[in-house]
């Protein structure tokens, strides 16, 4: 049994507004280390909520959340920001990248930011993998779609995360760079160890990992081990009708 | 494409904002400003001293100077002419004639006169004696007494009630002929009021007035109509007779009266019209770059409209109708904002002194209509303009994560700041910084090197960051991160700083320039005066004559008595009016020292100039040059010497005798003595009237105090509209940036490192600011210290050039820093996927 490196536990959340819906209701999920497990569910599913939850993007309103061991759901800014960037990596479906910042510089801006002395050749490393060698002096505005979630990708690895949270991180790119872009995800599990929780509507996506969670008005309703795409269309298909 | 544009404004409320506010701001000022400059423009004076009057005839109020010029075939006439401060007079036989044309009841001589009463009118209003015949051209009736005979007065109702006075009291009157105690014979009044507003009137006996006053002859005739005259016919009949007397009719009639009696708007016009100027430029500036820069914000969004499929030519319209729809919005609230200022200003205007008492600010429509008009022109053509490139930007654009509009342009930029730069360089080196021109001309000077700034922003920007944002790396991750996004950001960075550059420059160039005239007329005077022992003044003015027994006084070795008054001299066909001095002499050593470069003073028939006067007309020692008195009187003297002391002085020194003779005052302001011993206290027992001050103790003239103090106000409205400016601009920036806050977070910056950078972001742009800012007041500043003295001066005034520094930084700091802690809450996390 590998160590859970995210922990959810009965967490439930709700958004002002939307009074009575719950984005979450009392979901309690954990994440293995070294693993790649995509989270699916139709719209407004919640999803993203986990995910946010999970990744300390948002606090829930009940329940617990452990990274790695530590607990978070309780921390304050900027603690929280701090564990963060220690052991977390985003992929994001906007590659949230600075736009006034070259290629190289926004691959170590966590590690800048975090005070520690940016780890270059493992950088390098990365960028090798991630094939984006000989673009580092360019800025995100040049690059091509494809190319910039792979910059994403060199970022959130760059600092060793023990985990890596992706949303949708293939929702803006064509099917081919998509592909590359989950190989990418796969590779980091495979190669370096890190875990993957990826949010993805799309089954194809959702193949590439190992583990598939599926959820429906913010509970958990089915998981699915070694997924294919079949199958994974097909629990959706499930899912979708309850 | 209406709808469109309206949509679009209520969809973003929030980025508009900042476009309104500037809109708004600049049509209230405008407005405020045109009001101001319309009200004194179109200032009637508040009474007709000769109502009664069917016609009246004025000696010279103006001077005037016709040049012919011959241009092949046309012969050119230009007529250009200059207000007399004093009254010219007609032959004492006209008004006898006049009466004898038929129609004509009756034609009074009008004597008018300054007088130094013990009381003044209704807000400080001037006396003006007369006699006792001119009451009838308004008339004036008595309430009580009887006419006045010889050695005696009667006082207008108001002054009587002012002064407490009753018929049979005792009342000196001070006039350029000497002092009298008049005895009260009575006290008149206009129907239905006390007194005229502006002017207090005493009359006195008229075969007294022309020795009181001095005066050759009558200023003016006013003629009285007789019962069913008719009046074209009596005006042509009366002209026929008048000969070369200026004939005033109507609503003119007041302009034959006594030029200081009426409210003097010549002063005012000037101020208000640099007012207008001042904050005309600044609008428009801070209006174009706002406009600008909401522009450049949008660019993704006129992106996704051309994938849309529109045109440019639709999104240069959308661009078009939305800045009209947004300027139209912002002027009808700033419409009666604009009357609010002009009152307020106004107000304080006539606190200070520099606008008369009588002036109200009139509200009209056209003025204001006006002035939302030029806003609403202004943001178009900002609008316009700032959209020409962005509305060619690629449909593809709206795909890419930034939307960057075409570059280019770069070779207009660096042509416009030629021009205006090389403006500003002419402007400094051909106007005659030195002279009444220097401080307008100093203003249009820096603002043109503000628009050359404007236009070179981005490229003097980046090569400012490049140096500046080296320097905060220093200050870790945050100070590099501030510093690199600057310098990629130089446009961004140029729009903000342009506001601080605009605030920093303009005003340190109007409050150190003043400072330092102030200085150099501090200083001038005192050397001036460093001969004298003391100065002795009068409560109102001393008559010449009395300065001959003050110089004649055992101990005495030295007197200088100066009369204020202005005299007009040509140049080229046009008459100038210039600030001069009566100056009287005596004893064997000086009591003045006028830095006498040339020459030397004294001599009948001679007058001495200042070298910048000196310069200005071309003219050498021994010259003839004609002279305009205060009355129009016409004297031909000779150059005799060339002074240095000047300011607050006047430009040419005049002999003494020929001021009292011409000038209605005409009186002696202050006789500097040269003395050893007890002489004030001799002085002080003998005139108990006159004060004796040491030389070190006098103050300035208070002259230009009123001026000063419209000044200040001036820079106070430029300070808070472009406060107001810098703040609107940081805000904007601030606002569209709240995604690359939130992209910081999620990279792993605390809400800290984000207000650590963006504060070390705003100091950048304030450095930058300050820096471009420093130099183009300095290029002026140190252009009119030069022209001023010789003396090349950057700073003039430590304490005021540091005050100006640390307030434009801590406002820019405040308004750089403090939106970033609105747009980033405390604990509110970044909006990852809807934060656009």
């Amino acid at each position: 049994m590998t160590p859970t490196v995210v922990e959810v536990l009965d967490v439930t959340k709700s958004y002002p507004g939307s009074a009575g819906v719950r984005a979450l209701d009392g979901v309690s999920v954990g994440f293995a280390a070294g693993t790649f497990c995509a989270v699916m569910g139709p719209s407004g599913s919640g999803k993203s909520t986990l995910l946010h939850c999970a990744a300390g993007l948002d606090r829930p309103d009940s329940g617990r959340v452990l990274l790695a061991g530590q607990e978070i759901s309780g921390l304050r800014e900027p603690k929280l920001t701090t564990v963060r960037r220690r052991r977390v990596g985003f992929v994001f479906q906007s590659y949230n990248l600075m736009d006034s910042l070259s290629v190289w510089h926004n691959v170590l801006l966590p590690q800048r930011l975090a005070g520690v002395r940016p780890d270059r050749s493992w950088a390098r490393e990365v960028m090798r993998r991630v094939g984006l060698t000989g673009r580092e002096n360019d800025r995100p505005g040049q690059l091509s779609g494809g190319q910039r979630q792979r910059v994403a990708l060199a970022r959130a690895l760059a600092g060793r995360p023990e985990v890596i949270f992706a949303d949708e991180p293939t929702g803006a790119l064509d099917l081919s760079t998509g592909r590359e872009v989950l190989a990418l995800l796969r590779e980091a599990v495979d190669g370096f160890g890190t875990a993957v929780i990826m949010v993805t509507h799309d089954p194809a996506a959702a193949a590439w990992a190992d583990r598939v969670v599926f959820l429906a008005d913010g509970r958990i309703v089915a998981e699915l081990a070694d997924p294919t795409v079949e199958k994974v269309a097909a629990q959706m298909t499930a899912v979708s009708a309850r | 494409m209406m709808r469109l544009a309206l949509g679009s404004l209520r969809r973003h409320r929030g980025a508009y904002l900042g476009t309104f506010l500037a809109a708004f701001l600049a049509v209230a000022l405008l407005a405020g400003a045109g009001l101001l400059l319309f009200s004194v423009l179109t200032a009637k004076p508040p009474a007709d001293r000769f109502a009664a009057t069917a016609v009246v005839l004025s000696g010279d109020r103006e001077v005037t100077l016709q040049t012919v010029r011959k241009k092949k075939d046309k012969v050119k006439t230009k007529t250009k002419s200059e207000r007399l401060t004093g009254a010219g007079t007609l032959p004492v036989d006209l008004a006898g004639r006049i009466a004898a044309v038929p129609g004509v009841a009756d034609a009074v001589a009008d004597y008018a006169f300054p007088v130094a009463f013990p009381v003044r009118g209704e807000d400080g209003a001037p006396v003006v004696g007369h006699g006792w015949a001119s009451a009838a051209l308004t008339p004036y009736t008595l309430e009580q007494g009887r006419p006045p005979a010889a050695g005696e007065v009667v006082v207008d109702a108001d002054l009587a009630a002012r002064g407490g006075l009753s018929t049979g009291d005792q009342v000196p009157i001070t006039t350029r002929t000497g002092v009298r105690t008049l005895r009260v014979s009575g006290v008149a009044a206009p129907a239905g009021r006390d007194g005229l507003p502006a002017q207090g009137a005493v009359f006195l006996a008229d075969r007294e007035v022309p020795a009181v006053s001095g005066l050759a002859g009558p200023t003016a005739i006013g003629v009285l109509a007789a019962p069913g005259a008719d009046r074209a016919a009596l005006a042509a009949a009366v002209r026929a007779v008048a000969g070369d007397a200026t004939l005033l009719t109507g609503a003119d009639k007041v302009r034959g009266d006594l030029p200081g009696a009426l409210p003097d708007y010549i002063g005012p016009i000037s101020i208000f019209g640099f007012t207008i100027g001042i904050t005309a430029f600044a609008a428009v500036f801070v209006l174009t770059g706002t406009v600008a820069l909401g522009v450049r914000q949008r660019l993704r969004e006129l992106a996704l409209l051309r994938t849309a499929g529109a045109t440019p030519g639709q999104l240069r319209r959308l661009l078009g109708l939305e800045s009209v729809v947004l300027a139209a919005v912002a002027a009808v609230p700033a419409m009666p904002l604009g009357v609010v200022v002009a009152r307020v200003v106004a107000a304080r205007f006539r606190a200070l002194g520099a606008v008369p008492a009588q002036f109200t600010v009139g509200v009209n429509v056209l003025v204001l209509g006006g002035a939302a008009a030029a806003g609403v022109l202004v943001t178009f053509v900002a609008a316009r303009i700032a959209g020409r490139r962005a509305v060619r930007i690629a449909p593809t654009q709206a795909l890419v994560e930034t939307a960057t509009a075409p570059r280019g342009g770069l070779l207009v930029r660096v042509l416009a700041a030629l021009v205006t730069a090389g403006g500003a360089v002419a402007v400094l080196s051909f106007v005659p910084l030195g002279g009444p021109l220097g401080m307008g001309m100093s203003f249009v000077s820096s603002a043109l090197l503000l628009c050359a700034v404007a236009a070179l922003g981005p490229v003097l920007v980046r090569a400012l960051t490049a140096v500046v944002g080296r320097l905060t790396r220093v200050a870790g991750v945050t100070g590099w991160l501030a510093g690199t996004v600057a310098r990629v950001e130089s446009r961004r960075v140029a729009a903000v700083a342009v506001p601080l550059v605009l605030m920093f420059a303009v005003n340190a160039t109007m409050l150190l320039n003043s400072s330092l005239l102030g200085r150099l007329t501090a200083d001038e005077h005192a050397a001036r005066n460093a001969p004298a022992t003391g100065q002795v003044t009068g409560p109102a003015g001393l008559p010449l004559d009395a300065v001959g027994d003050l110089a004649a006084l055992p101990g005495v070795t030295g007197a200088a008595a100066t009369l204020p008054t202005r005299a007009i001299v040509a140049q080229g066909g046009k008459p100038e009016d210039h600030p001069s001095q009566g100056l009287f002499l005596a004893g064997r050593e000086a009591a003045i020292d006028l830095g006498v470069r040339e020459g030397r003073i004294g001599g009948d028939d001679t007058f001495a100039a200042s070298s910048y006067l000196v310069r200005q007309y071309g003219w050498r020692v021994g010259d003839e040059v004609p002279i305009w008195l205060a009355d129009g009187y016409q004297v031909t003297l000779r150059l005799a010497a060339v002074y240095e002391r000047s300011r607050g002085f006047g430009d040419m020194a005049l002999p003494a005798r020929l001021v009292a003779a011409h000038d209605p005052r005409g009186l002696v302001a202050a006789v500097a003595l040269r003395y050893d011993g007890d002489v004030a206290s001799r002085i002080r027992e003998r005139w108990p009237a006159l004060r004796v001050t040491p030389t070190a103790e006098a103050v300035r003239a208070g002259d230009a105090q009123n001026q000063q103090g419209a000044w200040e106000l001036m820079v106070v409205i430029s300070l808070g509209f472009t406060a107001i400016a810098v703040v609107n601009t940081f805000a904007i920036a601030t606002a569209a940036r709240r995604r690359e806050y939130a992209d910081l977070r999620l990279a792993g910056a605390t809400a800290g490192q984000v207000h650590r950078m963006v504060t070390g972001e705003a100091a950048i742009t304030v450095a930058v600011g300050l820096l471009l800012g420093a130099a183009v007041a300095g290029i002026v500043v140190g252009a009119f210290s030069t022209a001023q003295d010789g003396v090349f001066r950057l700073i003039v005034d430590p304490v005021t050039y540091a005050g100006m520094l640390a307030g434009v930084a801590a406002l820019g700091m405040v308004a750089g820093a403090l939106p970033i802690r609105l747009v980033l809450r405390r604990r509110a996390l970044p909006a990852v996927a809807d934060g656009r």
